[in-house]
């Protein structure tokens, strides 16, 4: 979707807050936040289902909100959706229906629980890909009001296959909780095919796409 | 169940919106509240998971990695070849490493990371990432004009050096791996691992101080 989040290219955002902005963390609430999301709190949700749910939020909170601000409500949303809480629970900060205490895991445990987390998106598909490397490619000029990986600063346009990356699930039905694959590709695009005369003739960048992200 | 109903979370958010507390601290006390009395996790693991990010899992993982790969070249073709696999010697596999790539700095190409649409980070070999890679600002900028953005951070690319920024939107996860300087002939691993800056492995750093 032409949401918001979809910022690359966009301009007027000042300068990056390289000095002010380099912990990882300012406050305890957000330390917080990421071990909730870590820990796995939403239960039947996809990761695409959980970043186009970013992308629904109200666009000036999107924009507004410091990171962490947007994990919460979103997971709010999220939990919700899912029916694990009600939206009255949920603005309430409690619920009367209580499950049995979660398991408190050592650090040990912990950590080996967090090394199973590398998660293998790619998929054998049985379908030989269509371009292999170096070929020409070009994007699509639009996308739909669903999630997509086809940022718009990248639609028809035209680029350089750099690498082909296997069979990868499809982001664009993962949001609908549907588990499908398509050929990936690393696409190198021009910076003078993306901005024009602004971009340095000798720089580049690359975006990995999916198949039917092609026209 | 999920709905994985687009315009459903739309409808839940505007609601949010309008009626949770602004303080994002009692956001997430309402959020640790309900997960704890639902069963879904215990505060303790999340304390275990906040002591993980600070003490266990963090750039000084990709450093030592960085460090490996300056001194062992059977191990650089490794990572160069599948960083997925070649982290695994130091088990610092994990969340978004399933598809790491390892990407060399060179005299003629310099590489940054960015991820244009979220924030997306390979977190297991970096820790949470900072503030600022998060930032509308680096976000939008970074892809348009990445020499402006890296003259902020202090770096002054040459004209003759080419800039590749990999907007990482997929599951595919960049460690940039710096160029080794001169002047640390012989250094053991700890001693180069020290010199890694974070900042490098995204590529927001190019020449790493000696000293």
């Amino acid at each position: 979707m032409d949401g918001i989040h979809d910022l690359g290219g966009k301009q007027g955002y000042g300068p990056v807050p390289v000095v002010e902005g380099d912990a990882p963390f300012a406050h305890e609430w957000e330390r917080r936040m990421w071990g909730l999301a870590r820990a796995g709190i939403a239960k039947n949700i996809t990761i695409d289902w959980f970043r186009h749910g970013l992308e629904r939020m109200v666009p000036a909170d999107y924009l507004a909100f410091p990171y962490f601000k947007k994990w919460v409500t979103n997971y709010l949303m999220l939990m919700i959706d899912n029916g694990e809480v009600t939206m009255e629970e949920a603005l309430a900060g409690h619920t009367n229906r209580k499950e049995p205490p979660a398991k408190a895991l050592s650090l040990e445990e912990m950590l080996e629980f967090q090394r199973g987390l590398c998660t293998d998106f790619s998929r054998d598909i049985g379908t030989k890909p269509a371009f292999a490397e170096g070929d020409t490619v070009t994007t699509k000029s639009h996308t739909t009001a669903d999630h997509s990986r086809l940022p718009q600063y990248a639609q028809g346009r035209t680029g350089k296959v750099l690498a082909y990356r296997g069979a990868h699930l499809l982001p664009d039905v993962g949001a609908a909780g549907v588990h499908e694959a398509e050929h990936l590709y690393t696409v190198a695009f021009t910076a003078r095919e993306l901005w024009g005369d602004e971009g340095h003739p000798k720089d580049t960048v690359t975006l990995e796409l999916w198949e039917s992200y092609f026209a | 169940m999920t709905s994985f109903d687009s315009d459903e979370a739309g409808r839940i958010h505007r609601h949010l919106h309008s009626h949770l507390p602004s303080d994002p601290a009692l956001r997430v006390k309402a959020l640790e509240s309900l997960a704890v009395e639902r069963g879904l996790v215990a505060s303790e693991t999340i304390d275990r998971w906040v002591e993980a990010y600070s003490e266990h899992i963090g750039p000084m993982r990709g450093a030592r990695v960085v460090a490996r790969s300056w001194i062992d070249p059977d191990f650089r073709a490794r990572l160069l070849d599948n960083a997925a696999e070649a982290i695994k010697d130091f088990g610092f596999e994990g969340n978004a490493t399933g598809h790491l790539k390892a990407i060399e700095n060179t005299d003629d190409q310099h590489n940054l990371v960015v991820c244009t649409l979220c924030s997306c980070y390979p977190f297991s070999i970096l820790g949470m990432s900072p503030a600022w890679y998060k930032s509308t600002a680096y976000r939008s900028r970074a892809v348009r004009e990445p020499r402006a953005v890296l003259k902020e951070f202090g770096v002054d690319l040459p004209e003759d050096v080419a800039v590749r920024v990999w907007d990482s939107t997929a599951e595919l996860r960049y460690l940039i791996i710096p160029q080794r300087p001169a002047g640390t002939e012989g250094w053991s691993e700890d001693q180069l691992a020290a010199i890694v800056t974070r900042n490098s492995m995204i590529g927001t750093d190019r020449d790493l101080k000696v000293n």
